[in-house]
Protein backbone atom coordinates (compact mmCIF):
# COMPACT_ATOMS: atom_id res chain seq x y z
CA UNK A 1 0.00 0.00 0.00
CA UNK A 2 1.14 3.12 -0.91
CA UNK A 3 1.76 6.44 1.25
CA UNK A 4 -1.31 8.13 -0.52
CA UNK A 5 -3.58 4.89 -0.25
CA UNK A 6 -2.55 5.04 3.72
CA UNK A 7 -3.97 8.84 4.27
CA UNK A 8 -6.97 8.07 2.24
CA UNK A 9 -8.15 5.28 4.62
CA UNK A 10 -7.66 7.86 7.30
CA UNK A 11 -9.06 10.60 6.27
CA UNK A 12 -12.04 8.35 5.35
CA UNK A 13 -12.74 6.76 8.94
CA UNK A 14 -12.22 10.61 10.11
CA UNK A 15 -14.96 11.16 8.17
CA UNK A 16 -17.30 7.78 8.99
CA UNK A 17 -17.32 9.53 13.00
CA UNK A 18 -20.47 8.06 14.05
CA UNK A 19 -19.21 4.55 13.26
CA UNK A 20 -17.87 3.94 16.25
CA UNK A 21 -20.12 5.01 18.73
CA UNK A 22 -22.55 2.71 16.79
CA UNK A 23 -20.17 -0.48 17.60
CA UNK A 24 -19.38 0.84 20.94
CA UNK A 25 -23.50 0.70 21.62
CA UNK A 26 -23.34 -3.08 20.10
CA UNK A 27 -20.11 -3.56 23.07
CA UNK A 28 -21.58 -1.95 25.78
CA UNK A 29 -25.22 -4.22 24.77
CA UNK A 30 -22.55 -7.29 24.76
CA UNK A 31 -21.19 -6.24 28.41
CA UNK A 32 -24.30 -6.18 29.44
CA UNK A 33 -25.75 -9.32 28.97
CA UNK A 34 -22.16 -10.75 28.94
CA UNK A 35 -23.15 -13.28 26.43
CA UNK A 36 -19.87 -12.95 25.45
CA UNK A 37 -16.50 -13.48 27.07
CA UNK A 38 -14.51 -10.38 26.89
CA UNK A 39 -11.08 -10.93 25.45
CA UNK A 40 -9.33 -9.30 28.35
CA UNK A 41 -10.92 -8.68 31.59
CA UNK A 42 -9.39 -7.06 35.09
CA UNK A 43 -11.37 -7.63 38.56
CA UNK A 44 -10.56 -5.45 41.44
CA UNK A 45 -7.30 -5.11 40.40
CA UNK A 46 -4.78 -3.20 43.13
CA UNK A 47 -0.82 -2.85 43.06
CA UNK A 48 1.73 -1.06 44.74
CA UNK A 49 4.91 0.29 44.50
CA UNK A 50 6.10 0.59 47.94
CA UNK A 51 3.69 3.03 49.47
CA UNK A 52 2.24 4.52 46.44
CA UNK A 53 -0.68 2.55 45.68
CA UNK A 54 -0.97 2.53 41.70
CA UNK A 55 -3.73 0.84 40.75
CA UNK A 56 -6.58 0.67 42.76
CA UNK A 57 -9.72 -1.15 42.58
CA UNK A 58 -9.68 -1.48 38.55
CA UNK A 59 -12.12 -3.06 36.86
CA UNK A 60 -12.58 -3.68 33.29
CA UNK A 61 -13.73 -5.35 30.14
CA UNK A 62 -12.49 -4.89 27.10
CA UNK A 63 -14.53 -6.88 24.27
CA UNK A 64 -13.27 -8.58 21.42
CA UNK A 65 -12.82 -6.13 18.53
CA UNK A 66 -12.84 -3.03 20.85
CA UNK A 67 -10.41 -0.33 20.89
CA UNK A 68 -9.62 1.24 24.14
CA UNK A 69 -7.92 4.11 24.60
CA UNK A 70 -6.40 5.22 28.05
CA UNK A 71 -5.74 8.70 28.83
CA UNK A 72 -4.52 10.41 31.99
CA UNK A 73 -2.01 12.30 33.30
CA UNK A 74 1.56 11.34 33.78
CA UNK A 75 1.91 9.14 36.97
CA UNK A 76 -1.77 8.38 36.43
CA UNK A 77 -1.23 4.25 36.22
CA UNK A 78 -1.97 3.98 32.46
CA UNK A 79 1.10 2.39 31.54
CA UNK A 80 1.13 0.07 34.86
CA UNK A 81 -2.16 -0.64 33.81
CA UNK A 82 -1.75 -2.41 30.39
CA UNK A 83 1.93 -3.71 31.57
CA UNK A 84 -0.04 -5.57 34.07
CA UNK A 85 -2.02 -7.29 31.50
CA UNK A 86 0.89 -9.70 30.42
CA UNK A 87 2.29 -9.21 33.19
CA UNK A 88 5.42 -7.21 32.79
CA UNK A 89 4.14 -5.99 36.21
CA UNK A 90 2.75 -8.30 38.98
CA UNK A 91 -0.36 -7.37 40.96
CA UNK A 92 -1.55 -7.60 44.95
CA UNK A 93 -4.32 -8.60 44.55
CA UNK A 94 -7.61 -8.99 42.11
CA UNK A 95 -7.97 -11.17 39.00
CA UNK A 96 -7.14 -10.30 34.92
CA UNK A 97 -8.31 -12.83 32.82
CA UNK A 98 -7.69 -13.49 28.91
CA UNK A 99 -10.54 -14.73 26.95
CA UNK A 100 -12.17 -16.01 30.94
CA UNK A 101 -8.78 -17.45 31.58
CA UNK A 102 -6.96 -16.40 34.79
CA UNK A 103 -3.27 -15.02 33.77
CA UNK A 104 -0.90 -17.78 34.78
CA UNK A 105 1.56 -16.82 37.65
CA UNK A 106 4.79 -18.26 35.81
CA UNK A 107 7.15 -20.44 33.44
CA UNK A 108 5.97 -22.18 30.62
CA UNK A 109 2.40 -20.84 30.46
CA UNK A 110 2.53 -17.26 31.16
CA UNK A 111 5.46 -17.19 28.37
CA UNK A 112 2.38 -18.70 26.25
CA UNK A 113 -0.05 -16.47 27.31
CA UNK A 114 2.21 -13.46 26.60
CA UNK A 115 2.60 -14.59 23.44
CA UNK A 116 -1.38 -14.36 22.55
CA UNK A 117 -0.92 -10.37 23.93
CA UNK A 118 1.38 -8.08 21.46
CA UNK A 119 2.91 -5.57 23.43
CA UNK A 120 4.26 -2.46 21.71
CA UNK A 121 6.75 0.11 23.55
CA UNK A 122 7.04 3.41 23.87
CA UNK A 123 10.72 3.34 23.45
CA UNK A 124 10.19 0.24 20.20
CA UNK A 125 12.45 -1.88 22.14
CA UNK A 126 13.36 -3.70 18.96
CA UNK A 127 16.41 -6.15 19.54
CA UNK A 128 19.16 -3.96 18.42
CA UNK A 129 21.64 -6.79 17.36
CA UNK A 130 19.24 -8.38 14.71
CA UNK A 131 17.82 -7.22 11.17
CA UNK A 132 14.74 -5.89 11.17
CA UNK A 133 13.91 -8.98 9.29
CA UNK A 134 15.12 -11.05 12.58
CA UNK A 135 13.41 -8.87 14.63
CA UNK A 136 9.87 -9.73 13.18
CA UNK A 137 10.96 -13.70 12.30
CA UNK A 138 12.45 -14.01 15.95
CA UNK A 139 8.96 -15.07 17.66
CA UNK A 140 7.69 -17.15 15.44
CA UNK A 141 10.64 -19.46 15.26
CA UNK A 142 11.61 -19.27 18.62
CA UNK A 143 8.42 -19.19 20.23
CA UNK A 144 5.85 -21.12 17.57
CA UNK A 145 8.71 -23.15 16.53
CA UNK A 146 7.97 -21.89 12.59
CA UNK A 147 10.30 -23.02 10.19
CA UNK A 148 12.64 -20.28 9.26
CA UNK A 149 11.58 -20.16 5.59
CA UNK A 150 7.96 -19.93 6.47
CA UNK A 151 8.32 -17.20 9.07
CA UNK A 152 10.47 -15.16 6.83
CA UNK A 153 8.14 -14.69 4.58
CA UNK A 154 5.51 -13.97 6.67
CA UNK A 155 7.57 -11.50 8.49
CA UNK A 156 7.86 -9.68 4.71
CA UNK A 157 4.24 -9.28 4.24
CA UNK A 158 3.82 -7.58 7.44
CA UNK A 159 6.61 -5.47 6.69
CA UNK A 160 5.35 -4.61 3.52
CA UNK A 161 1.81 -4.28 5.56
CA UNK A 162 3.54 -1.66 7.75
CA UNK A 163 5.69 -0.23 5.03
CA UNK A 164 8.90 -1.03 5.43
CA UNK A 165 9.87 -3.87 3.55
CA UNK A 166 12.71 -2.37 1.91
CA UNK A 167 14.47 -2.18 5.56
CA UNK A 168 14.41 -5.23 6.25
CA UNK A 169 18.08 -6.26 6.12
CA UNK A 170 18.89 -3.33 8.35
CA UNK A 171 19.64 -3.04 12.01
CA UNK A 172 17.23 -1.28 14.11
CA UNK A 173 19.73 2.24 14.71
CA UNK A 174 19.77 2.82 10.77
CA UNK A 175 15.76 3.32 10.90
CA UNK A 176 13.96 6.46 11.84
CA UNK A 177 11.98 6.44 14.86
CA UNK A 178 9.05 5.81 13.01
CA UNK A 179 10.27 2.89 10.88
CA UNK A 180 11.29 1.15 13.97
CA UNK A 181 7.76 1.89 15.65
CA UNK A 182 6.53 0.44 12.73
CA UNK A 183 8.50 -2.93 12.41
CA UNK A 184 8.19 -2.97 16.56
CA UNK A 185 3.98 -3.48 15.68
CA UNK A 186 5.08 -5.86 12.88
CA UNK A 187 6.42 -7.93 14.94
CA UNK A 188 4.18 -8.05 17.75
CA UNK A 189 1.70 -8.83 14.57
CA UNK A 190 4.21 -12.28 13.72
CA UNK A 191 2.34 -13.91 16.44
CA UNK A 192 -0.91 -13.60 15.60
CA UNK A 193 -1.96 -11.60 18.81
CA UNK A 194 -5.65 -11.86 20.01
CA UNK A 195 -5.08 -8.64 21.56
CA UNK A 196 -2.59 -5.54 21.27
CA UNK A 197 -1.55 -3.17 24.44
CA UNK A 198 0.39 -0.12 22.95
CA UNK A 199 1.94 1.70 25.72
CA UNK A 200 2.55 5.04 24.68
CA UNK A 201 3.76 4.54 21.32
CA UNK A 202 3.99 8.13 19.59
CA UNK A 203 5.41 9.42 22.65
CA UNK A 204 9.18 9.27 21.90
CA UNK A 205 8.48 10.13 18.07
CA UNK A 206 9.29 13.39 16.45
CA UNK A 207 6.09 14.81 14.86
CA UNK A 208 6.03 14.18 11.32
CA UNK A 209 6.77 10.38 12.70
CA UNK A 210 3.80 10.07 15.01
CA UNK A 211 0.77 10.00 11.64
CA UNK A 212 2.47 7.01 10.20
CA UNK A 213 2.56 5.12 13.64
CA UNK A 214 -1.21 5.76 14.07
CA UNK A 215 -1.95 5.38 10.16
CA UNK A 216 -0.76 1.49 10.97
CA UNK A 217 -2.42 1.80 14.32
CA UNK A 218 -5.70 3.11 12.38
CA UNK A 219 -5.66 0.24 10.13
CA UNK A 220 -5.41 -2.49 12.58
CA UNK A 221 -8.31 -0.97 14.50
CA UNK A 222 -10.55 -1.22 11.18
CA UNK A 223 -9.32 -5.17 10.93
CA UNK A 224 -11.17 -5.99 13.84
CA UNK A 225 -8.15 -6.15 16.15
CA UNK A 226 -8.83 -5.71 19.99
CA UNK A 227 -6.65 -2.86 21.31
CA UNK A 228 -5.90 -1.29 24.12
CA UNK A 229 -3.41 1.98 23.54
CA UNK A 230 -2.30 4.85 26.46
CA UNK A 231 -2.08 7.63 24.09
CA UNK A 232 -2.47 11.25 24.45
CA UNK A 233 -3.73 11.62 20.68
CA UNK A 234 -7.12 13.07 20.72
CA UNK A 235 -7.88 12.58 17.08
CA UNK A 236 -6.53 9.15 17.02
CA UNK A 237 -8.95 8.37 20.13
CA UNK A 238 -11.76 9.91 18.29
CA UNK A 239 -11.31 8.34 15.19
CA UNK A 240 -10.64 4.56 16.31
CA UNK A 241 -11.97 4.43 19.92
CA UNK A 242 -14.87 2.85 21.18
CA UNK A 243 -14.08 3.77 24.98
CA UNK A 244 -11.89 5.97 26.50
CA UNK A 245 -11.05 5.43 30.33
CA UNK A 246 -9.45 8.70 32.01
CA UNK A 247 -7.45 7.77 34.94
CA UNK A 248 -5.69 9.74 37.84
CA UNK A 249 -4.19 8.45 40.88
CA UNK A 250 -4.35 4.91 40.00
CA UNK A 251 -7.99 5.28 39.25
CA UNK A 252 -10.64 5.01 36.81
CA UNK A 253 -11.74 8.50 37.03
CA UNK A 254 -13.55 8.21 33.86
CA UNK A 255 -15.15 6.49 31.46
CA UNK A 256 -17.23 6.82 28.04
CA UNK A 257 -17.45 7.56 24.37
CA UNK A 258 -14.75 8.87 22.65
CA UNK A 259 -17.10 12.26 21.61
CA UNK A 260 -18.63 12.24 25.04
CA UNK A 261 -15.67 12.20 26.98
CA UNK A 262 -13.52 15.31 24.93
CA UNK A 263 -16.61 17.05 24.20
CA UNK A 264 -18.26 16.98 27.83
CA UNK A 265 -16.22 15.67 30.81
CA UNK A 266 -18.06 15.04 33.80
CA UNK A 267 -15.53 15.40 36.28
CA UNK A 268 -13.37 18.49 37.05
CA UNK A 269 -10.09 16.28 36.90
CA UNK A 270 -10.64 15.11 33.33
CA UNK A 271 -11.83 18.41 32.10
CA UNK A 272 -8.36 20.16 33.67
CA UNK A 273 -6.52 17.46 32.38
CA UNK A 274 -7.62 18.08 28.81
CA UNK A 275 -7.23 21.64 28.71
CA UNK A 276 -3.56 21.02 29.45
CA UNK A 277 -3.17 18.82 26.71
CA UNK A 278 -5.08 21.12 24.49
CA UNK A 279 -2.95 24.13 25.35
CA UNK A 280 -0.13 22.60 22.65
CA UNK B 1 39.89 3.00 12.31
CA UNK B 2 41.68 6.49 12.46
CA UNK B 3 38.11 7.48 11.31
CA UNK B 4 36.59 5.88 13.93
CA UNK B 5 39.25 7.27 16.57
CA UNK B 6 38.77 10.94 15.00
CA UNK B 7 35.10 10.57 15.26
CA UNK B 8 35.64 9.61 18.85
CA UNK B 9 37.82 12.54 19.76
CA UNK B 10 35.21 15.13 18.02
CA UNK B 11 32.99 13.64 20.75
CA UNK B 12 35.13 13.97 23.59
CA UNK B 13 36.69 16.97 23.02
CA UNK B 14 35.90 20.31 20.76
CA UNK B 15 38.31 20.93 17.97
CA UNK B 16 41.55 22.85 18.87
CA UNK B 17 41.71 26.37 17.77
CA UNK B 18 45.07 27.89 16.59
CA UNK B 19 46.33 29.06 20.07
CA UNK B 20 45.60 25.66 21.26
CA UNK B 21 47.75 23.99 18.00
CA UNK B 22 50.30 25.93 19.30
CA UNK B 23 50.41 24.52 22.56
CA UNK B 24 50.03 21.22 21.24
CA UNK B 25 53.31 21.68 19.19
CA UNK B 26 55.22 23.33 21.63
CA UNK B 27 54.05 20.60 23.94
CA UNK B 28 54.61 17.45 21.58
CA UNK B 29 58.16 19.07 21.05
CA UNK B 30 59.13 19.06 25.02
CA UNK B 31 57.86 15.83 25.72
CA UNK B 32 60.04 14.41 22.69
CA UNK B 33 63.06 16.26 23.93
CA UNK B 34 62.23 14.61 27.55
CA UNK B 35 61.90 10.95 26.69
CA UNK B 36 65.00 10.98 24.10
CA UNK B 37 67.17 12.14 27.47
CA UNK B 38 65.45 9.53 29.68
CA UNK B 39 66.31 6.99 26.81
CA UNK B 40 69.89 8.06 26.55
CA UNK B 41 69.91 8.16 30.52
CA UNK B 42 69.36 4.69 30.43
CA UNK B 43 71.58 3.89 27.89
CA UNK B 44 74.55 5.55 29.32
CA UNK B 45 73.89 3.71 32.73
CA UNK B 46 73.86 0.58 31.20
CA UNK B 47 77.18 1.58 29.58
CA UNK B 48 78.65 2.25 33.12
CA UNK B 49 77.46 -0.22 34.53
CA UNK B 50 78.81 -2.60 31.85
CA UNK B 51 75.55 -4.16 31.15
CA UNK B 52 76.30 -3.40 27.11
CA UNK B 53 78.79 -5.76 27.44
CA UNK B 54 79.36 -8.45 24.86
CA UNK B 55 79.12 -11.12 27.36
CA UNK B 56 75.72 -10.46 28.41
CA UNK B 57 74.15 -10.29 25.00
CA UNK B 58 76.09 -12.50 22.91
CA UNK B 59 73.75 -15.55 24.19
CA UNK B 60 71.23 -14.24 21.91
CA UNK B 61 73.40 -14.78 19.07
CA UNK B 62 72.87 -18.64 19.97
CA UNK B 63 69.59 -20.71 18.09
CA UNK B 64 69.67 -22.89 21.03
CA UNK B 65 69.27 -19.66 23.07
CA UNK B 66 66.14 -18.79 21.22
CA UNK B 67 64.48 -22.28 20.58
CA UNK B 68 64.89 -23.05 24.97
CA UNK B 69 63.29 -19.59 25.04
CA UNK B 70 60.48 -20.29 22.32
CA UNK B 71 59.68 -23.82 24.30
CA UNK B 72 59.33 -21.33 27.43
CA UNK B 73 57.16 -19.01 24.93
CA UNK B 74 54.78 -22.18 23.52
CA UNK B 75 54.38 -23.19 27.44
CA UNK B 76 53.26 -19.97 28.52
CA UNK B 77 50.68 -19.59 25.54
CA UNK B 78 49.40 -23.01 26.28
CA UNK B 79 48.76 -22.17 30.14
CA UNK B 80 47.25 -19.03 28.90
CA UNK B 81 44.65 -19.89 26.19
CA UNK B 82 43.69 -23.06 28.58
CA UNK B 83 43.54 -21.43 31.22
CA UNK B 84 41.55 -18.32 29.88
CA UNK B 85 39.47 -20.68 28.22
CA UNK B 86 38.62 -22.23 31.46
CA UNK B 87 38.03 -18.82 32.87
CA UNK B 88 35.63 -17.76 30.43
CA UNK B 89 33.08 -20.79 30.66
CA UNK B 90 33.62 -20.92 34.47
CA UNK B 91 32.95 -16.77 34.63
CA UNK B 92 30.13 -17.45 32.40
CA UNK B 93 29.02 -20.13 34.93
CA UNK B 94 29.48 -18.26 37.67
CA UNK B 95 27.47 -15.08 36.23
CA UNK B 96 24.41 -17.09 35.36
CA UNK B 97 24.53 -18.68 38.83
CA UNK B 98 24.79 -15.36 40.02
CA UNK B 99 21.66 -13.61 38.30
CA UNK B 100 19.66 -16.62 38.99
CA UNK B 101 16.37 -16.52 40.18
CA UNK B 102 17.13 -19.02 42.79
CA UNK B 103 18.70 -17.83 45.63
CA UNK B 104 20.63 -21.03 47.44
CA UNK B 105 22.78 -20.88 43.70
CA UNK B 106 22.66 -17.11 43.38
CA UNK B 107 24.57 -16.73 47.43
CA UNK B 108 26.92 -19.70 46.34
CA UNK B 109 27.94 -17.99 43.03
CA UNK B 110 28.44 -14.94 44.64
CA UNK B 111 30.95 -16.58 47.50
CA UNK B 112 33.04 -18.52 44.92
CA UNK B 113 33.11 -15.02 42.82
CA UNK B 114 34.48 -12.54 45.50
CA UNK B 115 36.38 -15.60 46.68
CA UNK B 116 38.59 -16.01 43.57
CA UNK B 117 38.65 -12.60 43.10
CA UNK B 118 39.94 -11.61 46.49
CA UNK B 119 42.57 -14.03 46.54
CA UNK B 120 45.63 -13.65 44.68
CA UNK B 121 46.47 -15.94 41.93
CA UNK B 122 50.25 -16.79 43.63
CA UNK B 123 48.33 -17.83 46.81
CA UNK B 124 45.84 -19.88 45.39
CA UNK B 125 48.31 -21.56 42.90
CA UNK B 126 49.95 -22.37 46.37
CA UNK B 127 47.01 -24.31 47.17
CA UNK B 128 46.77 -26.12 44.40
CA UNK B 129 50.95 -26.98 44.80
CA UNK B 130 51.19 -27.53 48.42
CA UNK B 131 47.82 -28.46 49.84
CA UNK B 132 46.00 -30.09 47.75
CA UNK B 133 48.64 -32.75 47.07
CA UNK B 134 48.58 -33.67 50.68
CA UNK B 135 45.12 -34.72 50.37
CA UNK B 136 46.53 -37.38 47.91
CA UNK B 137 45.85 -35.61 44.50
CA UNK B 138 48.55 -35.74 42.11
CA UNK B 139 48.30 -33.08 39.25
CA UNK B 140 50.69 -31.98 36.39
CA UNK B 141 53.02 -29.00 37.13
CA UNK B 142 50.68 -27.40 34.12
CA UNK B 143 47.42 -28.02 35.48
CA UNK B 144 48.80 -26.76 38.97
CA UNK B 145 49.67 -22.98 37.12
CA UNK B 146 46.60 -23.48 35.16
CA UNK B 147 43.65 -23.95 37.53
CA UNK B 148 44.51 -21.49 39.53
CA UNK B 149 45.26 -18.88 37.13
CA UNK B 150 41.78 -19.65 35.17
CA UNK B 151 39.78 -19.79 38.80
CA UNK B 152 41.26 -16.38 40.12
CA UNK B 153 40.57 -15.05 36.49
CA UNK B 154 36.77 -16.50 36.45
CA UNK B 155 35.50 -14.60 39.63
CA UNK B 156 36.71 -11.38 37.23
CA UNK B 157 35.23 -12.86 33.94
CA UNK B 158 31.89 -13.28 35.83
CA UNK B 159 31.90 -9.86 37.05
CA UNK B 160 33.13 -8.14 33.77
CA UNK B 161 29.76 -10.79 32.39
CA UNK B 162 27.61 -9.12 35.30
CA UNK B 163 28.33 -5.92 33.79
CA UNK B 164 27.57 -6.49 30.29
CA UNK B 165 24.23 -8.20 30.84
CA UNK B 166 23.74 -5.25 33.31
CA UNK B 167 23.99 -3.05 30.27
CA UNK B 168 21.77 -4.57 28.27
CA UNK B 169 18.42 -1.95 28.35
CA UNK B 170 15.83 -3.63 30.26
CA UNK B 171 13.25 -2.65 27.29
CA UNK B 172 15.30 -5.63 25.25
CA UNK B 173 13.92 -8.30 27.72
CA UNK B 174 10.90 -6.96 27.83
CA UNK B 175 10.01 -6.80 24.57
CA UNK B 176 11.49 -10.68 24.24
CA UNK B 177 8.77 -11.60 27.22
CA UNK B 178 6.05 -9.63 25.14
CA UNK B 179 6.80 -11.83 22.45
CA UNK B 180 6.32 -15.11 24.33
CA UNK B 181 10.34 -16.42 24.85
CA UNK B 182 10.95 -18.34 27.67
CA UNK B 183 13.83 -16.87 30.28
CA UNK B 184 16.69 -19.29 28.91
CA UNK B 185 15.97 -17.96 25.55
CA UNK B 186 15.64 -14.65 26.37
CA UNK B 187 19.00 -14.82 27.63
CA UNK B 188 21.11 -16.46 25.00
CA UNK B 189 18.86 -14.93 22.05
CA UNK B 190 18.92 -11.38 23.34
CA UNK B 191 20.78 -10.36 26.36
CA UNK B 192 24.10 -12.20 25.47
CA UNK B 193 24.60 -11.71 22.34
CA UNK B 194 24.63 -7.70 23.37
CA UNK B 195 26.26 -8.22 26.31
CA UNK B 196 29.61 -10.11 24.92
CA UNK B 197 29.46 -7.16 22.02
CA UNK B 198 30.07 -4.44 24.84
CA UNK B 199 32.68 -6.49 27.31
CA UNK B 200 34.64 -7.51 24.40
CA UNK B 201 37.35 -4.45 25.76
CA UNK B 202 37.22 -5.94 29.31
CA UNK B 203 37.74 -9.51 28.07
CA UNK B 204 40.48 -8.51 26.42
CA UNK B 205 42.32 -6.79 29.20
CA UNK B 206 41.34 -9.70 31.46
CA UNK B 207 42.99 -11.84 29.28
CA UNK B 208 46.39 -9.93 29.19
CA UNK B 209 46.12 -9.95 33.17
CA UNK B 210 45.73 -14.36 32.39
CA UNK B 211 49.34 -13.90 30.65
CA UNK B 212 50.98 -11.92 33.17
CA UNK B 213 49.71 -14.23 35.51
CA UNK B 214 51.25 -17.51 34.26
CA UNK B 215 54.51 -15.58 34.69
CA UNK B 216 54.54 -17.34 38.49
CA UNK B 217 55.28 -20.52 36.74
CA UNK B 218 58.23 -21.02 38.63
CA UNK B 219 56.60 -21.50 41.55
CA UNK B 220 55.30 -25.06 40.40
CA UNK B 221 58.57 -25.61 37.98
CA UNK B 222 56.61 -25.61 34.74
CA UNK B 223 58.68 -24.64 31.79
CA UNK B 224 56.88 -21.24 30.76
CA UNK B 225 59.09 -18.33 29.60
CA UNK B 226 59.78 -16.24 32.61
CA UNK B 227 60.76 -19.95 33.84
CA UNK B 228 63.18 -20.90 31.28
CA UNK B 229 64.41 -17.24 30.98
CA UNK B 230 65.33 -18.02 34.94
CA UNK B 231 67.34 -21.38 34.20
CA UNK B 232 69.26 -19.66 31.04
CA UNK B 233 70.07 -16.20 33.71
CA UNK B 234 71.42 -18.62 36.82
CA UNK B 235 73.61 -20.27 33.96
CA UNK B 236 74.79 -17.56 31.59
CA UNK B 237 74.95 -14.62 34.85
CA UNK B 238 72.58 -12.20 32.49
CA UNK B 239 70.04 -10.99 34.79
CA UNK B 240 69.15 -7.33 33.09
CA UNK B 241 69.93 -7.96 29.50
CA UNK B 242 67.75 -11.18 29.85
CA UNK B 243 65.14 -9.74 31.69
CA UNK B 244 64.67 -6.72 29.45
CA UNK B 245 64.21 -9.40 26.16
CA UNK B 246 61.60 -11.30 27.84
CA UNK B 247 60.04 -8.36 29.20
CA UNK B 248 59.97 -6.82 24.99
CA UNK B 249 58.37 -10.00 24.27
CA UNK B 250 55.62 -10.00 26.83
CA UNK B 251 54.75 -6.28 25.81
CA UNK B 252 54.50 -7.52 22.22
CA UNK B 253 51.87 -10.69 22.95
CA UNK B 254 49.92 -7.98 25.30
CA UNK B 255 50.31 -5.34 22.60
CA UNK B 256 48.91 -8.33 19.73
CA UNK B 257 46.02 -9.72 22.03
CA UNK B 258 44.83 -5.60 21.85
CA UNK B 259 45.29 -5.64 18.64
CA UNK B 260 43.16 -8.88 18.24
CA UNK B 261 40.41 -7.35 20.33
CA UNK B 262 40.24 -4.16 18.27
CA UNK B 263 40.15 -6.16 15.00
CA UNK B 264 37.56 -8.10 17.30
CA UNK B 265 35.43 -4.75 18.30
CA UNK B 266 35.78 -3.69 14.65
CA UNK B 267 34.19 -6.96 13.04
CA UNK B 268 31.24 -7.07 14.94
CA UNK B 269 30.88 -3.48 14.93
CA UNK B 270 31.33 -3.71 11.16
CA UNK B 271 29.03 -6.63 10.32
CA UNK B 272 25.89 -4.71 10.93
CA UNK B 273 26.89 -2.37 8.91
CA UNK B 274 27.84 -4.21 5.65
CA UNK B 275 24.49 -6.46 6.47
CA UNK B 276 22.41 -3.56 4.71
CA UNK B 277 24.16 -4.74 1.38
CA UNK B 278 23.21 -8.49 1.65
CA UNK B 279 20.28 -9.74 0.36
CA UNK B 280 16.90 -9.85 2.93
CA UNK B 281 16.41 -13.37 2.90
Amino acid sequence: MTEDQRIDTVSSTHDAGAQPSIEHAASSAAEQSSSSVPTIEMRHVDKHFGDLHVLRDINLRVEKGEVLVVIGPSGSGKSTLIRTINRLETIDSGEILLEGKTLPLEGKELAALRSEVGMVFQSFNLFAHKTILENVTMGPIQVLGMPKKEAEEKAMELLKRVGVAEQAAKVPAQLSGGQQQRVAIARSLAMNPKAMLFDEPTSALDPEMINEVLEVMVELAQGGMTMIVVTHEMNFARRVANRVIFMADGQIVEEDTPANFFDNPKTDRARDFLDSIKGH
Amino acid sequence: MSANVTSMRDVLYEAPGPKMRRRIIIGTVISLIVVLIGLALIIRQFYVTGQLAPRYWELFLKPTTWAFLGRGFLGTIQVAVTAGAIALVLGMVLMLGRISKIAPLRVVSRIIIDFFRGVPSLLLIYFFFLVIPKYGIRMPSFWMLTLPVAFAASGVLAEVFRAGVNAVPKGQTEAAMSIGMTDGKIMSKIVLPQALKIVIPSLVSQLVVVVKDTTVAYVVSYPDLMQNARVLITNYDVLVSMYFVIAIIYILVNFGINQLSIWMARRSGTRIITRNTEDPI
